[in-house]
């Protein structure tokens, strides 16, 4: 048998060390005239699957390798065709007749009328995430090649603003099912076409999926059978940087084109003149919710309490304590420049108000629990923002514990009625109002009303709330606008949710990129990128 | 030493089985929401969509039968698909695994350069200057967080005076080598691109020089003591006695005797840091199995769960049989298995 050698062995330690430190001078491939765009971001992806999908990293994708209908202009309120070129609603919103231009999928296939009754009666029966946008459909009809006609079996003045969402995007049909895709009712369970769809893509949009690797790289390659006109990459790799210094720090280097998870503190540290940053406002916003139901909740949280603790908030405060102050206020659960939002007033913190309402509701000892994940969204940290909650509440004489928790212990605490704060966020899938109605409206199975009933929604139901959601969906325009106010108006009376921030969003990109805005519906619209 | 080493490889199987049947039963009795990773939290209350998801992804069946079809397809080296990539876990783990493991073993051998020849020198010169310094180094190192000293060595080297490169493998827009090994360096070696492995072996040296400084820090540590107190044992004065200069009375026999700690630490390190180097994963943007092993954690992906922890039990049963080995190869007077 060899024995160890000690001379050697330290030699070849030597040696190994002087190899590893051989090269440190070779500096990567920079971004200056390359064709390839490179985006830093901490994906979260959950699916490629573009009716499975459902994230803010996949609205881009998808954005990008499919095509949806109509599709939201640069002005965030507009639609404006896409697949289809024009198209019709009856007077009472409940039958759609869309006329497609011709295009053609990256297999250089005609995207036809059954392609878009196809993708539709998918996404309905895979019952996945994004399924809630085909809610109500009662059939999609392919009238000719290139003509189709969709079905509500209730008005929904917001139809064409859903189907503007990424998750609405038309699928190559035959190639799909070719790979396992099933769009019949039996869908949800006989469906096998996801893992084909980690891996390829089947769009007619100007980038094809050329390679993903979970939580490390999506690569994006140029669909060179496009229709329209040619993007101006031939590559796109979004690269995962998890945290918000890192992707300055390659941004700087030029190692990435665009970090999309900056925050307005980091952006401020960035030196370089060869990094362009921009300060927007977003429509995502993050909010605490009370829930009556929680466990011994239901006769000490009620509408007078809710009030108060709503009045105890330092809005002002928590916006500089979070952002920096880089952001907005939020009356109601819409966000701001959403129909029924604009004149609405953001909340005014009146303490002596709130300590007088506690003490009339016998409430001047109370003691609560938050629960809420301990997590950073938007560059908002939910400790930090809760902590200045929790600060308010006590100068109101509420004594509130503090509860972080990881995502699937929250979930199981939130189902469980565990404590009667939490802490969330929003952003939207597209743009129109009757998606945070839907979700935050008290009404009769809808997610807040289960959620802040624990099950038993009657505790915190608003019929006011459903009647003139009835009206809004059944409205457009100015008329619809008006009833969303409303709506707004009385979930705000009830403070169930109460809107905290709505951080502003960076746009942070090397100088020599153009074309970067940020989008209700599809986050970050890369067909428009290019480089000067 | 033939049979030795078979009886532990033939017992492998067997304590893998056991620890994936504990990393089962214990993932669910964890608290939490195992949708959590499957269903978006604004979908969580759709019963729809809950009932669906679970249908799919057998969540609906009692635990006894969930636990048969988890063992039962273990058996066939089916190791499940991972609830947050839907991809196989054993797909994701061949594919994070070899960053991992590159990553790690340049890691070992900065550390352990680092730390023998900071230990060497540091126990020759014992109380001098340089001793003091070079326990102050170690002693940073070892206690310095990585997500400190990464963040900063990163911001120093590669922004402020671009010695290195930033995060990642490679830079984004270069295509990785063809797989052989999943080791980028070796593999653009093997594929004959020289540029590619220099890029590869760049982006690879910070994360390197920082996880290996850490892990620097616990060996000089070691050798010092253990070459201070072989120094003054009989051997060395019979050493002495007999002419050797000192470098060789450390090197030549302390050294030799330091050994066997050493190796014990070095196996250990190497094993934990396999599913351990999270923090440095991290900080430089590295898909490897620690950031994987972290994310399924919290979102209680049973099935990433039980890969990784089948994966971290191999490395720690392998470490274990390797340093075994090679203490009776640093020290013949060791009989393994005997």
């Amino acid at each position: 048998m060899m024995h160890f050698d000690t001379k050697r062995g330290l030699r070849a330690l030597a040696f190994a060390g002087v190899a590893m430190a051989a090269p440190l001078t070779s500096l990567p491939a920079l971004a200056q005239g390359s064709d390839t765009l490179v985006i830093a971001r901490s994906m979260d992806v959950n699916s490629l699957d573009p009716q499975r999908a459902f994230c803010d990293t996949c609205q881009f994708y998808l954005t990008a390798v499919y095509e949806t209908l109509v599709t939201l202009a640069p002005d965030n309120k507009s639609l404006v065709p896409n697949l289809a070129e024009r198209w019709e609603v009856n007077d009472d919103f409940t039958e759609f007749t869309f006329h497609l231009k011709d295009a053609t999928f990256a297999d250089g296939s005609p995207v036809e009328a059954s392609d878009v009754v196809w993708s539709f009666e998918r996404l309905k029966n895979l019952k996945g995430s994004p399924s809630f946008l085909m809610d109500g459909l009662v059939g999609a009809e392919a009238v000719d090649a290139k003509t189709v006609k969709v079905t509500l079996e209730a008005p929904n003045g917001e139809f064409l603003n859903k189907v503007s969402a990424p998750y609405g995007g038309i699928v190559n049909a035959e190639v799909a099912m070719a790979n396992g895709a099933i769009a019949g009712e039996e869908a949800a369970t006989e469906d096998k076409a996801e893992p084909w769809f980690l891996a390829n893509s089947a769009g007619s949009g100007p980038y094809m999926l050329k390679a993903y690797s979970p939580e490390a790289e999506l690569r994006l390659g140029r669909n060179d059978a496009y229709h329209g006109e040619a993007p101006g990459f031939s590559e796109i790799v979004v690269t995962q940087i998890s945290d918000a210094v890192s992707q300055a720090q390659a941004l700087e280097t030029g190692q990435v084109d665009i970090a999309m998870q900056i925050d307005p503190d980091t952006a401020s540290s960035i030196r370089s003149d060869d990094v362009t940053t921009e300060v927007v406002p977003s429509y995502n916003f993050l909010y605490v919710g009370f829930i009556p139901g929680a466990k011994g909740m239901k006769d000490v949280l009620t509408p007078e309490v809710r009030t108060a603790l709503a009045l105890a908030i330092d809005y002002e405060g928590v916006l500089d304590f979070t952002v920096g102050g880089a952001g907005a206020r939020q009356a109601a659960p819409i966000p701001n420049g959403f129909p029924g939002t604009a004149g609405l007033t953001p909340r005014e913190r009146d303490l002596e108000k709130a300590k007088e309402m506690l003490a009339a509701a016998g409430a001047e000892d109370l003691k609560l629990v938050a629960g809420y994940p301990n997590d950073n969204i938007y560059g908002v940290d939910f400790n930090i923002m809760m902590q200045k909650v929790q600060q308010d509440f006590a100068e109101a004489g509420v004594e509130l514990e503090l509860k972080p928790l990881t995502w699937s212990v929250w979930r199981d605490e939130l189902g469980a009625g565990e404590w009667g704060v939490t802490a969330i966020y929003y952003a939207p899938d597209y743009y129109g109002s009757g998606q945070y109605v839907s979700y935050f409206g008290m009404m009769e199975g809808f997610p807040w009303a289960n959620r802040a009933g624990v099950g038993d929604s009657a505790l915190v139901r608003n019929e006011t709330e459903e009647k003139l959601y009835a009206q809004a969906l059944a409205a457009s325009g100015e008329e619809a606008d008006a009833i969303y106010a409303k709506i707004a108006e009385e979930m705000m009376k009830e403070a169930i949710i109460l809107p905290l921030v709505s951080p502003n969003l960076v746009l942070a990109y090397r100088s020599d990129i153009e074309g970067v805005r940020y989008s209700a519906c599809c986050n970050l619209p890369l067909a428009e990128i290019s480089r000067k | 030493m033939l049979a030795y080493i078979a009886r532990r490889l033939i017992a492998i199987p067997f304590l893998l089985l056991g620890v994936a049947s504990v990393s089962f039963l214990l993932s669910q009795m964890t608290k939490g929401d195992p949708l959590a990773a499957l269903v978006p939290e604004r979908m969580m209350d759709n019963p729809e969509i809950v009932a669906a998801v679970k249908a799919q992804w057998g969540l609906d069946q009692p635990l006894p039968v969930r636990y048969g079809i988890y063992i039962s397809n273990l058996l066939q080296g089916d190791l499940g698909t991972s609830f947050a990539t839907r991809r196989p876990v054993a797909v994701d783990i061949a594919e994070r695994l070899p960053a991992t493991l590159e990553l790690v073993f340049a890691a070992m051998i900065i550390g352990t350069i680092m730390g023998v020849g900071l230990g060497l020198l540091s126990a020759r010169f014992r109380g001098s200057v340089f001793d003091g310094l070079a326990r102050i180094f170690a002693l940073i190192g070892s206690s310095l967080p990585i997500f400190w000293s990464g963040l900063i060595l990163l911001y120093l080297l590669s922004v402020r005076v671009a010695l290195v490169p930033g995060t990642g493998r490679l830079p984004p827009r270069v295509e990785p080598p063809p797989d052989v090994t999943g080791f980028y360096t070796v593999d653009a070696l093997l594929a004959g691109d020289l540029d590619l492995f220099a890029q590869a072996l760049a982006h690879l040296a910070l994360p390197a020089l920082v996880l290996g400084w850490a892990v620097s820090g616990v060996i000089t540590r070691l050798v010092r003591s253990s070459l201070i107190e072989g120094l003054s044992q009989d051997y060395a004065r019979t050493a002495r006695a007999k002419g050797a200069p000192e470098r060789v009375v450390l090197i030549n026999h302390a050294l030799r005797n330091a050994l066997i700690p050493l190796l014990t630490i070095l196996g250990f390190t190497f094993a934990y840091l396999i599913t351990g180097a999270v923090l440095t994963e991290a900080i430089f943007a590295w898909p490897g199995i620690g950031s994987y092993a972290v994310r399924g954690a919290a979102s209680l992906d049973y099935p990433a769960i039980g890969g990784v922890t089948i994966v971290g039990s191999i490395a720690f049963l392998l470490a274990n049989l390797l340093t075994d080995i090679a203490y009776a190869w640093a020290n013949p007077r060791i009989k393994v298995g005997g």
